[in-house]
């Protein structure tokens, strides 16, 4: 107690406002980056589940991009394409593509698992209906496979998170470049690094709860209040399409 | 329906067949199917299917909904029908039936290409769909095929994802490009007519095998389809569930419906079948007109009937 006692931890509700104001930024590129994730992932899925040509050039990106570790892919994005093609991103641009680099052959695995779960009846169902191959990925295979896919995109989104910290090295202003900027005048390293740690782990507990609801609404029947509410609309549908026909049905 | 309805159905469907096929609209083939389906429960001197053992002349196959000629299919180097031909008329319920691994399954997904020959010729509707037997015929899209042909799986294949009323819009949807509110009625109406309707919000899995069933024949049935294919329907249920579907395709067969079913359920078969076929090893052992599984005299066809009855 008296240990801790001795640091300054009123410096952190001192600066309450850049550290949160840094994880804002982190959570953007996160966010950001997460979306165009799952669209690059899902492309890559796709190549590597096709033919050959297609498929081998799909693995190499993914086990190349996989081993790649996220301050590597932002030095690259940032200072290598300028030096090489002269494209000057800024440095939430070049954070956002390092993430859906590295996190697009991530996804992709994550899919590929989820997309080959679905039993091949599934797909003969929507041939035999007559359905054509684009329609029964979009409305059938493809929302089965991401209720599957969720939860480990939910884990992936959380190192997203934690990786936004080695933006650091391109001069991002998230909570980790905050943190040293504050550590640089006020040599309170313990104290600082503390409450960038909290933030993190507050932000993966928070992206946790939100991802679980989002796996709740996806069950069938859906559960929870946010899924009962998502929903609700369309089972009321349901209902009054039914209650019209039962009323029809009794009159004749 | 009343005899004298079928009566013009006959006439209409002799009529239509004076037209070149391709010339005839699907729907009056549709009226002409039923209503003559009709005819072959009414009196026998009306129908051909009591004669289905005699071998069936070119005139007689024109008018057929389905026909298989020389279908051979391999999987890998393993051939699994060797050569298959296969015919239903319209109204006619054909019943395949034999030992596991002797190619029935197979047989039924080549009617709607699930299975794509490695030989021969699908013919659906008088258009080829198959590899064909000729080299310049002109041939129909799978998806084309598809429209007139509906099928129920051993495992239902339900969207698990998708309430019982919306498994059955977005095929409507998907198929016929019909509006929601529109499909989400004529979904209602197919589940209804599977006593099902109460149960239009549920969940596949909310539902018993049985009812899952019903809903997937509700589904195909609800897209207007020409032919029903059933592979093994009841296999995957309870026992006690299988009753419920087996009603629900006795009152399909009633209403004079096309349908080839797959099933190891003899005593339905022997029911229900106006054909009934025999496979072993892929090929077609044995096959004879209603009251066969009584009557065959060949040997493994009845130590097969005997085992399973």
């Amino acid at each position: 107690m008296s240990l801790l006692a001795n640091y300054d931890w009123s410096l952190i509700w001192e600066n309450k406002e850049d550290l949160l104001h840094g994880l804002l930024v982190a959570l953007e590129v996160a966010a950001v980056a997460l979306v165009l994730s799952v669209v690059v992932g899902l492309v890559l899925a796709l190549a590597r589940m096709s033919k050959p040509p297609v498929s081998w050039i799909a693995a190499l990106y993914v086990n190349i991009f996989r081993g790649v570790p996220a301050l590597v892919s932002v030095i690259w994005v940032y200072f290598g394409v300028s030096l090489l093609l002269g494209i000057n991103f800024t440095v939430f641009q070049a954070g956002v593509i390092a993430l859906v680099l590295l996190y697009g052959a991530f996804i992709s695995e994550i899919y590929r698992a989820a997309l080959q779960a679905i039993p091949r009846g599934q797909k003969e169902a929507g041939l035999a209906l007559g359905m054509n191959p684009i329609r029964i990925f979009a409305r059938v295979t493809l929302p089965q496979a991401t209720k599957i896919a969720i939860p480990n995109i939910g884990s992936m989104f959380i190192g997203m998170i934690k990786d936004t910290s080695t933006f650091t090295v391109i001069g991002l202003l998230e909570v980790t470049r905050v943190t040293q900027n504050l550590n640089s005048t006020t040599f309170q390293p313990f104290v600082l690094y503390t409450a960038a740690a909290a933030l993190y782990v507050a932000a993966s507990f928070f992206f946790d709860f939100v991802f679980r609801a989002v796996e709740k609404s996806l069950t069938t029947p859906p559960a929870g209040g946010i899924a009962k509410f998502l929903t609700g609309r369309r089972r009321r549908r349901i209902e009054f399409v039914v209650k019209d026909l039962e009323a029809l049905s009794g009159r004749t | 329906m009343s005899s004298s309805s079928t009566a013009g159905g006959w006439r209409e469907l002799h009529l239509s067949l004076d037209t070149p096929w391709a010339e005839v609209h699907h729907a009056d083939i549709a009226t002409a199917m039923r209503t003559r389906a009709v005819d072959t429960s009414l009196g026998e001197e009306t129908s051909r299917t009591v004669s289905g053992a005699a071998p069936r002349t070119s005139e007689q196959t024109s008018r057929a909904v389905v026909e298989l000629r020389g279908i051979r299919k391999s999987f890998g180097s393993t051939e699994v029908l060797h050569g298959v031909d296969l015919v239903v008329d319209p109204g006619e319920h054909v019943v395949i039936f034999g030992p596991s691994g002797s190619g029935k399954s197979t047989l039924l997904r080549t009617i709607n290409l699930l299975e794509e020959p490695s030989e021969g010729s699908v013919r659906v509707l008088g258009v080829e769909y198959g590899p064909g037997l000729g080299s310049n015929e002109r041939r129909g899209s799978a998806i084309q095929l598809r429209r007139h042909v509906g099928m129920v799986f051993q495992q239902f294949n339900l969207f698990p994802h998708l309430s019982a009323l919306h498994n059955i819009s977005l095929a409507l949807r998907s198929v016929q490009g019909i509006r929601r509110r529109e499909a989400e009625e004529r979904a209602a109406v197919a589940l209804r007519q599977v006593g099902l309707l109460r149960w239009a919000a549920h969940f596949p899995g909310e539902l018993s095998g049985g009812q899952q069933q019903r809903v997937a024949i509700a589904r195909a049935l609800s897209l207007d389809p020409e032919v029903m294919l059933f592979d093994e329907p009841t296999s995957a249920l309870d026992p006690e569930l299988v009753g419920e579907v087996l009603a629900v395709m006795r009152e399909l067969a009633e209403s004079g419906m096309t349908m080839v079913i797959v099933t190891h359920e003899l005593n339905f078969a022997r029911e229900i079948g106006d054909f009934n076929v025999f496979m072993d090893q892929g090929l077609i052992a044995d096959s004879g007109p209603r009251g066969f599984l009584d009557r065959c005299d060949n040997p493994r066809t009845r130590q097969f009937i005997e085992a399973v009855l």
